[in-house]
This record gives structure tokens, sequence and C-alpha cells, in this order.
């Protein structure tokens, strides 16, 4: 029997909050992505300019301590443009997984509970919208509807649905699967009570991870169609149509290209970070893509 | 039939009814335009007189069934009718732009491939600190919009440096080396974010076999570390990274459509976002139908590639 026992300290508060969180990385994404959202609420009141106020005698101005950003081609301040526009693209990217996971999440919990037919006659024309490239699909919904930021929302929403539903029905299909579920069924307890009560909040570990990549997906595809001027249109304000405008001033002021992007990166970044260390704790098998 | 034969007839005829049904979905696009999609294309020079003639010539005032067969009769000879501004026919169109947006997709997956793939070897292979800038250098590419990084590439190269040209294009055919030097930096922001999805997955793959007795085994035989990582470790990897292609072949064509709009490539993913912008559905609808059937196509050769590769894929599936 050994006497020398080893103690160790009682973990610090740092190191608990990291294994909370999935890691010291996912630590660091989730307060970046708390503080970029508190950033999008709050662009009104942070905002020191107008992101519309045309000031000529300052036009394609470098970033100074009164503009962080610099100016663009017409004085606009673009640190207040960068914040107006990060709004409108955090909102079509939260907005867009948030209603692809209310239509996706239902769907995917029915297709795994019930399995056979109706699992099939669910899932099936689900994988025909993942026949197409994500882009070119939002791309052609874009070509129907008209452009808009809105449309935007919808269209990756629509992308999203198959891929939700996807990871979805693949975790009720394991949880099903436990005898707690089994035990709730030999108590008498109504099918649709075990679906939402006992089945679905077990398994949406994956479809939270598979949400913040979603997430970081629809930040870039908004800004791509942007880009493209299939998207938000002005007076909109967003980053993509940012990006593409500060192409004429390129080689002049490269500060109106940059910081818009590295916006983008950022919170695509965080939400990535976010996103693994989701994983590592909710879905240590991998079931999310 | 032997499992793998099974296999691939199967999934060639399970392309049947996917073709069919985006063709479905292509053919259903200008039908479903909010409001009479003729006078929007005909814009201020919309008479009743013009609308009723073009809606004709188009075939919009027959039944349904019978302008989808008709259309997909069109497409077996190949007949995709006209583009409506300019009336050139749209299987000439598509013949001269295909080429282009084909160039750019394979050669960035290829150049993906060719960078991904070493390095992915290096990160599984070599010291911590090298494991760690690899991480950090994967999340930085997936998380810069491509078309971004393409930009500040062409702020490098060709602003700072003239090295490069900005825009532009030159077929192949007519002169190599003027096509490469605009296709480069095309290329080139592609081929970074899709060699870090390679990379992530090769290391990955290669990480979990090293780790496994097998591998500790052929090392107490005394195997040579080389033969170890490279004919063993690295094929474990080959079924992963074929699935990453496939997953992101569709990102890529994407991509391209973005890539070909930065650079001003007259390939197809321009041919369609400028047809949406000139209200030119008959252009927007053959660029989209080019497109998805070459992605469903790659689709298929990477699910055969994929039974070819690891027979129990095959089985389980037949």
């Amino acid at each position: 029997m050994t006497t020398a026992a080893t103690t160790r300290s009682a973990p610090s508060h740092l190191t608990r909050l990291k294994r909370r969180t999935g890691g010291g990385e996912a630590l660091v994404g989730f307060l970046l992505l708390g503080m970029l959202v508190f950033i999008a609420a709050g662009a009104p009141w942070i905002a020191p300019h107008d992101p519309e106020a045309i000031a000529t005698g300052r036009v394609l101005g470098p970033p100074d301590l009164g503009h962080l950003f610099g100016s663009d081609a017409l004085g606009r301040d673009v640190f207040s443009r960068v914040l107006y526009a990060f709004r409108v693209s955090l909102s079509v990217a939260i907005g867009s997984v948030i209603l692809a996971a209310l239509i996706g999440v239902p769907i995917g919990l029915i297709a795994g509970y019930r399995g056979g037919r109706v699992d099939a006659m669910l899932m099936r024309p689900l994988d025909l919208l993942l026949a197409l490239p994500a882009l070119l699909l939002a791309i052609a919904l874009i070509a129907i509807i008209g452009p808009g930021a809105l449309t935007v929302l919808v269209a990756a929403a629509l992308i999203y649905v198959p891929i939700l539903a996807r990871v979805v029905r693949g975790s009720v299909m394991v949880t099903k699967q436990m005898p707690y579920v089994d035990a709730a069924r030999a108590r008498g307890v109504a099918e649709r009570s075990v679906m939402i009560r006992h089945v679905l909040p077990n398994s949406v570990g994956p479809a939270l991870i598979q949400g913040t990549v979603l997430m970081g997906f629809a930040i870039q595809i908004e800004a791509a169609l942007s880009f493209l001027g299939l998207g938000a249109q002005p007076p909109t304000p967003s980053l993509g149509v940012m990006l593409s405008d500060g192409r004429d001033v390129l080689t002049q002021a490269p500060w109106v290209e940059i910081f818009p992007g590295l916006a983008i990166a950022v919170t695509v970044l965080a939400l990535t970070l976010v996103g693994d260390g989701l994983r590592r704790q909710l879905d240590p098998r991998g079931m999310a893509r | 039939m032997s499992p793998r034969l099974r296999y691939v007839v199967h999934r060639l005829l399970a392309t049947v009814p996917i073709l069919l049904a985006m063709s479905l979905f292509v053919f259903l696009m200008i039908r479903l335009v909010p409001g009479d999609p003729v006078r929007t294309m005909l814009g201020f020079r919309a008479t009743d007189e013009n609308v009723a003639t073009i809606r004709t010539a188009l075939g919009l005032d027959q039944p349904l069934l019978d302008q989808y067969l008709s259309w997909l009769g069109g497409l077996m000879r190949l007949d995709l009718g006209q583009d409506f501004i300019s009336k050139v026919p749209l299987t000439e169109l598509l013949s001269e732009r295909l080429p282009v947006t084909l160039e750019l997709t394979f050669l960035a997956m290829g150049l993906a491939l060719a960078i991904g793939i070493p390095a992915g070897v290096i990160a599984a292979t070599r010291s911590k600190r090298t494991g760690r800038a690899s991480t950090a250098f994967v999340v930085a590419s997936i998380s810069i919009p491509d078309f971004w990084l393409g930009i500040m590439l062409v702020l490098l190269f060709a602003g700072t440096f003239r090295l490069l040209p900005p825009s532009g294009y030159t077929p192949f055919a007519e002169d190599p080396v003027a096509n490469l030097r605009y296709m480069i930096l095309p290329i080139l922001t592609l081929a970074v974010a899709e060699a870090a999805y390679i990379l992530r997955t090769t290391r990955g793959a290669m990480e979990e076999t090293l780790g496994t007795p097998f591998i500790t085994f052929l090392r107490a035989r005394g195997i040579s570390e080389r033969r170890i990582v490279y004919q063993h470790a690295l094929r474990s990897a080959a079924v992963p990274i074929v699935t990453v292609v496939g997953i992101q072949l569709g990102v890529l064509l994407g991509g391209a459509i973005v890539v070909e709009s930065l650079f001003a490539l007259p390939g197809v993913g321009r041919m369609i976002v400028t047809g949406i912008n000139q209200r030119n559905y008959p252009v927007v609808q053959a660029g989209v139908l080019a497109v998805a059937t070459l992605f469903i196509l790659l689709n298929l050769v990477t699910d055969l590639l994929y039974g070819a590769l690891d027979p129990r894929l095959a089985e389980a599936d037949a």
C-alpha cells in the first residue's frame, strides 16, 4: 500500500472552462463569436460615423484614429460601413441556418425514427436537392425569384435542409436504439412524446455542430452572391458588395478591400473554432460532416 | 454478376433519375419566375404582340408536358435553343465556354491534390510544431473567402509586382503559355482552400493509421519508415481523400463561378451570372444544366473510383 499519495490541486476556473467548451481554441472561438454578435447587434451605437455619409474631402483616406479602416471612394467611413454590412451578413447566416433547422430537424427526426417507407419518402426528394452544387442551386433560385438578401437567406436555407435532415436522421437512428427509449415505450409513453422528449434532445448534438459549420458557409455564400451582384441590393449594405467595389481602388486604397474580407474571415474562423470545440464535446464519434 | 460489377451497374442506373430530376428542375426554372417571364425578358420592348410572338417561339404556349418532352428531345439532339439576346445557338456558346470552366476546375483540383497530399504527409509525420503550423494554415484557408484571396493575389502579383495579368484569357490551343499566365491566379485562388481540406483529410487518415498496432508490428519487423509511411499509411488515406474530393467538387464548381467573374474568364459560370443580370433565361438554363450535369457525372466517377478502391463498399451497396 503506497503512502505517498499524489495530491493534485483542484483544476483552475480557466481549465474547467476550457474543458467545458471543448478546448482552448474553442473558448477563444466562443468569446470571439460572442463579441462579434454583440458588435453586430450594437452597430448603430458603435459606429462612429454614418455609413452613408459622403465626404468628398476624405476620398480614399488611409486608416487613422477617426476612421479606423480608412475611407472609400466616396469618403465614407469604411469601419462604419463594415459594421452595418456585417450585421446584414450575420443576420442572413443565422437566419438561414435557423430556417433550415426548423424544416430539416423535424424531417430528419421523423425519417430516422420511423424508418422504412417514411424514411425513403422523406429523404429522397431532399437528396435530389443535394444533386446540385450549393452555390449553383442558390444562383438558380436567385435567377427565378430575383436578387436580394432575403432570397439569399431562403436559398441558403433550402440548401441546408437536406444536410441538417441527414445529420439528425443519422443520430436519431443511433439514439432510438438506446435502452431508455425502450424503457419509455414500455412505460406506455406515446410515440410522439418519445420522439420529442426522449430521442430529440439526445440527437441534436451533431446537428448543432453542423449548424455552426453551415453558418460559416452561409456567410461566405452571402458574400459571394452579393459580390456577383445577386445578393443584397443597394441600399442594403453588404460585405460582398464592398468587396466588389473595393476592386476599383485596389492599388490606391487597399484597405477598402482588405477590411471587409477580414471581417468575413474572422467570423468564419470563430464559427470554425466553436464548431470544432462542440465536436469534441458532443460528437466524438463524428456523425456530423 | 460479381458484386463489383453489380455496384457499377447500380450506380450508373441510379444516375439516370438524378439527371432527369435535375433536367426537370432546370426546365421548370423559366416557368417558375413570378409574373410573366417573357415580359421580364423583353423589358421595355414588351408590347402584347412581341410577348405573344416570343412566347410561341419559346414554345411556352404549349401544354407543360409537351414542352418538357420537346425540350428533352432537343437535348438529345444537342439543341438547347438560342441565346435570347444574341441569337447565338446555346450549344455553340457552351462548347466555347465549357472548356474554360473545365480547365479551371480540373487544374485547381489537380494543384490542390499536388499540394495537399504531400503537405498532409509532412504534417502527419514531422514534429508537433509542423502539425500546429499546418492546422493554423488549414483553419486560415478555410475561413478566408476564396474570391477575397483572389483579389489579394491580384493585388500582390498584378498590382505590386506586375508579374501576372489581373484578368483576361487566351485559349490553350492558341497559346499555351499565355493561357497559363492568365489561368494561374484563378487556379491558385481555388486551389488554396481545396488544398487545405485535402491536407486535413490526408493528415487525419495517416495519423490514425500510424497509431495502429499494425504499424508498430511493421516497425518491429524492420520495415523502413519510408515504406511504412508511403506504402501503408498513405494508402489508407486514399478512400477519405476520394471522399473529400467528391464532396468538394460541388464547392469547387461554385467557387469557379465566382472566380470566373472575378478574373473575367469566359467560362460557363460567368455566362450564367451575366445571363441573370440580363434576364436572359435560356442562357441561364443552359448554363445551369451544363454545370449540374458536369457535377453529377463527376460524382458518378468518384463513386466508381470509390468502389474500385475499396471493394467492401461495393459489396455493402449491392
